[in-house]
């Protein structure tokens, strides 16, 4: 494919299908997004829009029980992630892309020192001995700002702040050159999401990490981001650079979720959310999927599905309507 | 649309509540393996109770299940005798199915003894906690130090045979688990954000009983009997079988295996049907308590 | 640690105690005389009452009952009425019979049960957990006296492969430990899977997924040991059921053990048998229980910290009972 040579990582026409008593859901519909290296991507979306299942999906790590399919592409390095062998993606996970997930609190294994759950992937995809692995997972540890004379704690014996920066300790250990945060500072305290935030974009920058970050905080997204996708309903409406997107939004959506904002130089008497909830993703709608809650929406909208736009530069977004 | 057409459509699980008594009754009605349980219980049952009017001898009048006839000794099943004869040339399907009554009732019964004093200690002590507490889960302790089955053994030991006897001394042992149960639920939802949250918007003492309580407190108590119905008929069944319980010449399955097993190397037979019987009902009353344990307890589901 | 054994030690003197004054009491309140269903229906009265005299049973209840208490500290339970031999002697040469017999039995359904209940949970509601599940619901529903008396037809009476009751060498245990496990296999095999489908989904299993592990260490490694605690309480209550169910399998193989015992006790009203082998067993049971919240120390560390934290449940719960 050509051009994919500056990229790290190119989804192409990604779908994934959850069956659930006897019901098909729908939670990611054909998502196509580029992520060059070193670059930041933000998936930007409300709960349920698909955007863990798309991090999953990547990682290969979707619940089997309830998976019905996924298909698309999903290139990572010259490679197809959906036709690699279990084993081939056992090397690929933990080593070069980790994952850091939405809840620290039971991200980690409750029966185990953090000192052995940073150590394990070390010793598994480096090949150093156990006591080498320790070592690193020690020197680890203390970049995430612990001490290391907590190495051989438990996780109950952590707060909620310092279980999430263990969690990123696990998924830096090895150096990977894409790390996915889904949602790393929800469950956190505000004092500790800056902190956590700082944290993760340091150790991008000192250890020339590409990411993709998960959130439904567009503020957190200009802070760390170069790239920006919207996610609706399984889909991506609108992506671009951060500026293209922050100065000019065009989606309906993305406007929404900029209106739905409070700023602070404005004086505004009402935040305007969106009206309605997202579409059942058992049951999606046969047009736009956004169209039963979209002020700008037509006839034809709820009949035909929207087709992608070229913005200009790498600006893109999924609507009938500009 | 009108009144008269909403109360036709079809009621669907998602029309009752999680968890209420109509949901599990919902889900016992369009469970097939429940719904088989089901008519086995209530079919053996009801042939129990009307086989002695049917199943008689021709000759005698006797019903079949007490008639003695020395011709028939250890006799092989044939069409006369579907099940064949025990020892004493007696009729063993006539038998097997008046026997029913008692396992298949036992089982029942004795679960209730032990679930409502199970509940009464349980939620006194959850209740009261402190020195009160601290009694009853002695005492309790006392009781588990007595492994299974044994305790059931002295207790019907002291009793002396009969149906009533078994029932209380299964009651009897059963009632801890119901009781360490209802206390761990009582303090869990005491402690729990929902009642501090009715407590908050001063609900009055006897409604957060009366709605956060007891409902949420009974739903594992409810499984448990679910399931402890089909394990104390085995119990009794066991109890029967070493000769405490009721004994023959009543024709519990139990204590008819117990007769049938000196017979074995000749007439394996005699061993074979009130043993199937026992596993049957057995097996019917684990299929209703696994529904409803799926009912109540849904994260175990997919 | 160390403490919190000693204090369970400590605790289990007063429910012995009261575990031997129930014992003693329900005896007393057996209906039938032992020392007339001993002579016989045509012993004359005078024959009874010096019977009775000679084996104390004339003195008081109180007086009675501290003989018996003084003997059973000493682990001496007097002597059987029938047989006039010291029922201490009876009960050590019988006791490690069923001590094996039950231990036996729950190391063969532990090792059966677990790895089944581990495979349904992976494979779940596929075709192998749909027959493990059918096959658990008849083996939990067979009660376990009617399969031993089956299996005595078939490898005793049938094949002539094994004994069919008695004691001897090692294929005397054989029929009756298949007995006496196939029940607990079942109830362990199903705790299993439960456990292992709710940790499955748990979140720190998708951490150690995306770590890059493999399935099988992944299973074993991360979820199993978190899964273990219900199934190790599985077990437990499986043992006392074992404990009271050798009673059970004892007789129908006339396995010659404290079960068969206690039962000949009971029905020929030789109290002191009786006693002893109830408080053999109680004391056995106690201990094993001891046993299996020691393991839970080991397998989870927020447990162990409870044992060895000074001001915890368990301690207060100690206290109140000393």
């Amino acid at each position: 494919m050509a051009g994919n040579s500056e990229n790290l990582l190119s989804v192409r026409d990604l779908k994934v299908e959850y069956s659930s008593g006897g019901k098909i859901i729908s939670a990611v519909n054909g998502v196509a997004f580029d992520l060059p290296k070193g670059g930041a991507l933000g998936l930007v979306g409300e709960t349920g829009a698909g955007k863990t299942t798309i991090a999953k999906a990547i990682m290969q790590i979707l619940p089997d029980h309830a998976t019905r399919s996924v298909t698309g592409e999903i290139i990572f390095q010259d490679r197809d992630l959906l036709k690699t062998p279990e084993e081939e993606l056992q090397k690929i996970r933990g080593g070069d892309i980790s994952m850091v997930f939405q809840d620290p609190m039971t991200a980690l294994n409750p029966i185990m020192t953090v000192g052995d759950q940073i150590a394990e992937g070390i010793h598994l995809h480096q090949g150093k001995t156990k006591t080498e692995a320790r070592q690193e997972a020690i020197r680890m540890l203390e970049t995430v700002g612990i001490s290391a004379d907590r190495v051989d704690e438990y996780p109950y014996q952590f707060s909620g702040g310092m279980k999430q920066r263990v969690v990123i300790a696990i998924a830096l250990a090895c150096a990977p050159q894409l790390l996915i945060a889904d949602e790393p500072t929800t469950a956190l305290d505000v004092t500790i999401q800056a902190q956590v935030l700082d944290l993760i974009r340091n150790l991008k920058e000192s250890q020339d990490t590409s990411l993709i970050l998960i959130t439904h905080d567009l503020g957190v997204v200009a802070e760390i981001c170069d790239h920006v996708a919207v996610v609706y309903a399984g889909e991506i409406v609108e992506r671009g650079t951060l500026e293209e997107i922050f100065d000019n939004p065009t989606h309906p959506y993305t406007v929404g979720l900029f209106g739905a904002i409070p700023e602070l130089h404005k004086k505004v008497d009402r935040l305007s959310p969106i009206a309605g909830l997202p579409p059942d993703p058992t049951e999606l709608p046969q047009g736009c999927y956004f169209a039963p809650r979209c002020p700008r929406a037509t006839k034809a909208c709820t009949e035909k599905h929207p087709s992608i736009k070229h913005l200009g530069g790498t600006h893109y977004a999924l609507c009938d309507q500009i | 649309m009108s009144n008269t057409e909403t109360k036709k459509v079809k009621k669907t699980a998602a029309s009752y509540k999680p968890g209420s008594l109509r949901y599990i009754w919902y889900k016992l009605r369009h469970t097939p393996t429940a719904v088989i349980g089901m008519c086995f219980v209530v079919i053996l049952f009801i042939l129990s109770f009307a086989s002695p009017y049917f199943l008689i001898d021709e000759a005698s009048g006797q019903p079949m299940w007490q008639y003695i006839d020395m011709r028939n000794m250890n006799a092989l099943p044939s069409a006369e005798h579907l099940f064949g004869c025990d020892e004493i040339g007696r009729d063993i399907l006539a038998r097997v199915l008046y026997g029913a009554r008692y396992t298949m009732s036992i089982g029942i019964f004795s679960t209730t003894v032990s679930l409502f004093f199970g509940m009464l200690l349980g939620s006194v002590a959850g209740y009261f906690g402190g020195h009160v507490d601290n009694f009853i889960m002695r005492c309790l302790d006392v009781f588990q130090a007595f492994p299974g089955i044994l305790l059931a053994i002295t207790i019907s030991a002291t009793l002396g045979p009969g149906f009533e006897k078994i029932i209380i001394s299964l009651g009897i042992s059963g009632i801890p688990g119901y009781a360490r149960m209802m206390r761990a639920n009582i303090l869990s939802i005491r402690g729990s954000e929902y009642a501090e949250a009715a407590l908050s918007i001063n609900c009055p003492t006897s409604r957060i009983i009366a709605k956060h309580i007891v409902p949420n407190a009974m739903s594992p108590l409810i499984v448990q009997t679910a399931m402890g119905i089909a394990a104390s008929g085995l119990m009794a069944s066991s109890l029967s079988f070493l000769g405490f319980g009721v004994q023959a010449p009543t024709p519990e399955w139990g204590s008819m295996l117990a007769s049938a097993r000196n017979f074995i190397r000749n007439y394996p037979h005699l061993c074979l049907f009130p043993g199937i019987f026992i596993m049957l009902t057995v097996i019917s009353y684990n299929l209703i308590g696994d529904t409803v344990r799926d009912a109540l307890d849904p994260k175990l589901k997919d | 640690m160390l403490r919190f054994i000693g204090r369970r030690l400590l605790q289990m003197i007063p429910i012995l105690l009261v575990v031997a004054v129930i014992i003693f009491t329900l005896m007393e309140l057996v209906p039938g005389d032992p020392v007339r269903i001993m002579l016989g229906d045509f012993a004359t009265e005078a024959q009874v009452e010096e019977e009775r005299e000679r084996l104390g049973l004339n003195r008081p209840f109180l007086e009675r009952f501290w003989e018996f208490i003084k003997g059973a500290v000493q682990l001496d339970f007097g002597v059987s009425y029938i047989t006039k031999t010291s029922v201490s002697d009876e009960l050590i040469e019988r006791f490690p019979r069923t001590l094996k017999l039950a231990l036996l039995s729950i190391c063969v359904s532990a090792l059966f049960g677990i790895p089944i209940g581990i495979l349904c949970a992976i494979k779940a509601n596929k075709l192998p957990d749909r027959i493990a599940l059918v096959l658990t619901l008849l083996c939990n529903s067979m009660p376990s006296f009617w399969l031993a008396l089956l299996l005595v037809l078939l490898f005793s009476v049938n094949l002539n492969w094994l004994p069919s009751g008695g004691i001897g060498g090692a294929q005397y245990y054989v029929l009756p430990v298949i007995s006496s496990s196939i029940g607990s296999i079942a109830g362990i095999a199903r705790q299993t899977r439960a456990s292992m489908l709710e940790v499955i989904r748990a979140d720190y299993v998708t951490t150690a997924k995306s770590k890059g592990l493999s399935q099988k260490a992944v299973i074993l490694k991360h979820a199993l040991g978190n899964a273990l605690i219900p199934i190790i309480t599985v077990i437990g209550g499986q043992f006392s059921f074992l404990m009271g169910g050798t009673t059970i399998v004892e007789s129908v193989y006339s396995f010659p053990g404290l079960g068969l015992y206690i039962i000949s006790g009971i029905n020929n009203r030789d109290y002191p048998i009786v006693r002893g082998g109830v408080l053999y067993i109680a004391f056995t049971f106690s201990f094993i229980m001891l046993l299996i919240d020691i393991i839970y120390a080991f397998v989870d560390p927020r447990i162990r910290s409870q044992y060895s934290g000074k001001k915890k449940k368990k301690s207060k719960e100690a206290e109140a009972a000393a």
